[in-house]
């Protein structure tokens, strides 16, 4: 209303104007109204845009980039003539981790929990506060992976949908490492680092073991807490030439 | 603001609206591509690790 009376009064002397003239020139408050009003628009498309960058677009990149690591490991394995069990390569990654209650394949493995890293669609073992000890390794240990919740390939996504008893597979070339899920966390600071310790006490283990740890942020779509599962060595298969999964992947 | 474009673009209606589209998709490959990565980092969306910091 103001505005069409600040219009009206600047026209009073100009009693020749036409109305479609008049409307083509709004008053100042007019404008000032209506740039806000594109601003506003603006913005909202601006964090539409956003929100589909963060759940879908980046879920492209990442896959993308995770099927071309994933295959220049196995053409790796496929194609390396030394079989010594300590040849290990970290750089492309160290092997695949299968997850079945989380139906969505495998998920590369690679060194390190940096953005860099997992922001490739991968799954990565601790390097910091606590190294993670490589099931390859034969040692008594945690092997602790991090992965992302949404977006960038949202490998850990239905990390809810993992129980008891669940089986975790991690496959490296030499050998299936069969682990089982024993305890689940659903929510913890993201300060706790106990979680990833060599014998998580917090998962109800005292003793030295075969441990696995898979964390990723909780709830869905923020980072406000982190979600654990823990797994425990059930048994190693050797991998044999056809590469016949261990039954708890052929279900 | 956008009335201000159209009104500059040269051309006629159908003309407009196809530079109108080349400038959406031009915005939207530079926020994509540029500042979009640039901004993520710094929102707490995706951090996924236990950490003392």
């Amino acid at each position: 209303m103001a505005a069409t009376a600040d219009d009206t009064e600047e026209h009073t002397d100009a009693s020749d104007s036409s109305p479609a003239r008049r409307g083509r020139r709004p008053g100042r408050i007019a404008t000032a109204v209506s740039v806000l009003g594109e601003i506003l628009i603006t913005a909202g498309l601006l964090l539409a845009l956003f929100v589909v960058y963060s759940l879908w677009w980046t879920n492209v990149i990442a896959d993308r980039k995770a099927d071309k690591q994933a295959e220049k490991v196995r053409q790796h394995w496929a194609h390396a003539t030394d079989s010594g069990p300590g040849a290990l390569d970290t750089k492309d990654g160290i092997g695949f981790l299968h997850v079945p209650a989380m139906h969505n394949g495998e998920v590369l493995v690679e060194k390190g929990t940096g953005t860099d890293v997992l922001n490739d669609g991968v799954a990565g073992y601790y390097t910091d506060p606590v190294r993670a000890t490589l099931p390859t390794s034969g040692k008594d240990g945690n092997f602790t992976l991090a992965a992302h919740r949404d977006g960038h390939g949202a490998k850990f996504h239905n990390i809810d949908k993992v129980e008891k008893g669940d089986p975790i597979v991690f496959e490296t070339r030499d050998n299936w490492y069969v682990y089982k899920v024993y305890s689940i966390l659903p929510e913890t600071s993201k300060y706790n680092v106990k979680v990833i310790d060599q014998v998580p006490k917090e998962s109800g283990k005292k003793k030295p073991g075969h441990y696995i740890t898979l964390t990723t942020c909780t709830p869905v779509y923020t980072s406000e807490y982190r979600y654990v599962v823990w797994g425990e060595l059930v048994r190693v298969e050797k991998v044999d030439s056809e590469r016949t999964p261990p039954e708890e992947l052929r279900g | 603001m956008y009335g201000w474009i159209w009104r500059n673009l040269p051309g006629n209606a159908w003309v407009k609206a196809l530079i109108s589209l080349l400038l959406i998709l031009a915005v939207v490959y530079i926020l994509f591509q540029y500042v979009f990565p640039w901004a993520e980092p710094l929102m707490p969306f995706n951090d996924v690790t236990v950490d003392n910091q």
